[in-house]
């Protein structure tokens, strides 16, 4: 009896040790590409439309991780050990980012070998994957059908549109949206005025119970109708809409965002992150990611190939984008460590 | 027969390293960042750190949280497991299992269950509403992080206070009582006496864990609430300053172990006068 066990055991560490080995020699003939993104929902469609037939065409695999972070980046180039070929990047991030040297060039003959990409999507260190808005969202509920909040400046009236808000806890926009409620016009708001902008942010205050962290956060404060309004990406809202939830977006004041994809400096196989960039500019298979995210991009040939009445949601569609700013990642890249600290001591004392 | 040396260290070893690898090593790296930038030593993140008004308003609020947390705490539970001390030993352990109940179930999910419970539409308001009264903010507010944190907090006094509540003679009330004391006097004067050292350590326990509290603060607390944990991870993953996170850490750590050490010596005076006063 315990000879039978000895021997199963045996045979059982033997092939574990095989398969160890098999797996090894396959490791070292194909190559797997990290790619960082914001994980969630979205990390299904990037796999469905983008990571697999990728794979199946190249042989190249992709693992997906997540989240998008500075910190991460920063710990993986300065210590060496660079787990990411690929990650998503915000505007500030990537100023920031190519500051401090953390990101690699990118070979645009690789990337955009046909020049097709507006030169604005590309930068020498990272080019734009996505673009987004952060606006004003609401409870179409707590309101009067025709008093519905519109403006940022209808966001600070608590008189005439009461009940708890919230924004994100960042200065970031939120100095801009300040700005624009005390009646900056959209084209004059860069350079920042960070004391008017303070000033104004004391008046709203006291009104804001809670600053949200994250994406989820938000939709949350608005599904459980914490607060009946609150700064919010508009990819979060839509599919709220679908579903019949009463909340809606305005596109006024809104701020304007790019999402970027950049190579961390020290990437094991920034030559394969380099070919699924490409990939990535797919116009067949990026249409259908904006259909279920409303992050369109600078795609050259995608926009043809959607509906008009499905552009006209998306941040980008010129009739929404008349009426948002350009946020500014170089001035924030610049102040962003002196006006973060203000924020914090305005927040937290 | 006691163990030799040798094999006692042997014993130790892969403790030891695992600590020593996975803990000590990380936060000597973590220290050094106080003083040092990666290149060259500098004394900028203990200059930024003593010329923060947020680091200290959050160092105090975070001390005032986890001494008020645990007064809660050893009110509650105090009595409690004093009760428990008087039951039978089956009742008593079925008691146990309920009160640990709790830890089966993650802090994070339980912290999230407080939201549904105290947010503006949650069971607490609605069952004002019912009532005929306004809502109420408890939500992202001080006194939700308060009810959040001794939730979690509560068993681990309980529990503390009862092992040493159990380890006394009941014969000594009951000769206190022969002697001519009243029932509250046999409690005040015999037990209470001899029940503070396990509350105290249950309270210690309770403060120090207050200390490093990180989700629930940032989950169901206001801008007010923010705690010293929850600055360190701003200046990680916010402002990416991590000298100044650093520094904050090893103020964290430093004003712990002082709080230890104030402890240490005080429950060692306690010893030494009890230990008198029993005549042993």
């Amino acid at each position: 009896m315990v000879n039978l066990t000895r021997r199963a055991f045996g045979i059982g560490a033997a092939s574990v040790a095989l398969g160890a080995l098999s797996a090894r020699m396959a490791a070292a003939q194909d190559v797997t590409i990290v790619v960082n993104g914001s994980g969630g929902s979205l990390a299904e469609v990037l796999k469905k439309l983008f990571e697999d037939p990728f794979t199946e065409q190249t042989g190249i695999k992709v693992r997906a991780t997540a989240p998008v972070s500075l910190p991460k980046l920063k710990a993986m180039v300065e210590s060496g050990n660079v787990e990411w070929d690929l990650t998503e990047l915000n505007g500030d991030d990537v100023v920031l980012a190519t500051k401090e040297g953390w990101l690699e060039e990118i070979d645009y003959s690789i990337v955009d070998p046909e020049n097709e990409l507006p030169e604005m999507a590309k930068l020498p260190t990272a080019m734009v994957r996505a673009s987004y808005s952060t606006v004003l969202g609401f409870r179409t509920d707590r309101f009067p059908e025709d008093k519905q909040p519109k403006t940022w400046a209808d966001f600070w009236d608590v008189e005439n549109f009461p009940g708890p808000r919230s924004l994100e806890n960042s200065p970031k926009c939120n100095l801009e949206f300040a700005l624009l409620a005390d009646g900056v016009p959209l084209d004059e708001l860069y350079p920042l005025d960070v004391d008017r902008a303070f000033a104004k942010l004391d008046e709203i205050k006291d009104h804001i119970p809670v600053w949200w962290d994250n994406g989820a956060q938000h939709v949350q404060l608005l599904v459980d109708g914490e607060v009946n309004m609150t700064s919010c990406w508009n990819g979060r809202i839509t599919p709220l809409k679908s579903e019949g939830r009463p909340v809606e977006i305005s596109w006024a004041g809104g701020a304007l965002l790019l999402s970027y994809l950049g190579i961390p400096k020290g990437a094991k196989h920034p030559t394969e992150a380099m070919q699924f960039m490409k990939f990535r500019m797919d116009p067949v298979a990026s249409a259908e990611f904006v259909k279920v995210m409303p992050y369109p991009g600078f795609v050259p040939g995608m926009m043809e190939l959607l509906e008009r009445e499905f552009v006209a949601t998306l941040p980008t569609a010129p009739e929404n984008a008349e009426q948002q700013f350009a946020f500014n990642s170089s001035w924030w890249a610049e102040n962003l460590e002196e006006v973060q600290n203000r924020w914090n001591e305005w927040l937290l004392i | 027969m006691t163990m030799r040396r040798p094999i006692i260290l042997l014993l130790l070893a892969p403790a030891v390293l695992l600590v020593g690898l996975l803990f000590v090593a990380p936060l000597v790296g973590v220290m050094s960042l106080t003083v040092h930038d990666g290149t060259s030593f500098t004394a900028e993140p203990i200059r930024e750190l003593l010329g923060s008004r947020v680091a200290l308003v959050v160092l105090e609020r975070t001390f005032m949280l986890a001494a008020s947390v645990t007064a809660i705490c050893l009110l509650l539970g105090y009595p409690a497991a004093y009760f428990m001390s008087t039951l039978r030993p089956r009742v008593r352990a079925y008691l146990t299992y309920l009160i640990l109940l709790p830890f089966w179930v993650s802090i994070l999910i339980r912290t999230y269950t407080w939201i549904v419970i105290l947010g503006r539409e949650g069971i607490v308001n609605t069952g004002l509403g019912a009532l005929g009264l306004a809502p109420v903010q408890i939500l992202y507010t001080n006194v939700a992080v308060h009810i959040g944190m001794v939730q979690i907090l509560l068993p681990i006094v309980i529990i503390t206070c009862l092992a040493s509540m159990l380890d006394i003679d009941k014969d000594l009330m009951k000769a206190a009582r022969s002697l001519g004391a009243s029932p509250a006097q046999s409690f005040w004067k015999v037990f209470f006496p001899l029940s503070v050292s396990g509350a105290a350590t249950g309270g210690l326990i309770c403060f120090i864990l207050s200390l490093g509290f990180f989700v629930t603060p940032a989950l169901l607390g206001g801008r007010r609430s923010i705690i010293i944990a929850n600055l360190i991870d701003l200046q990680v993953h916010q402002t990416l300053n991590w000298g100044f996170a650093a520094v904050l850490a090893t103020a964290l750590l430093a004003i712990t172990l002082a709080c230890l050490g104030v402890f240490w010596l005080l429950m060692r005076r306690r010893v030494e006068f009890s230990g008198a006063g029993l005549g042993r």
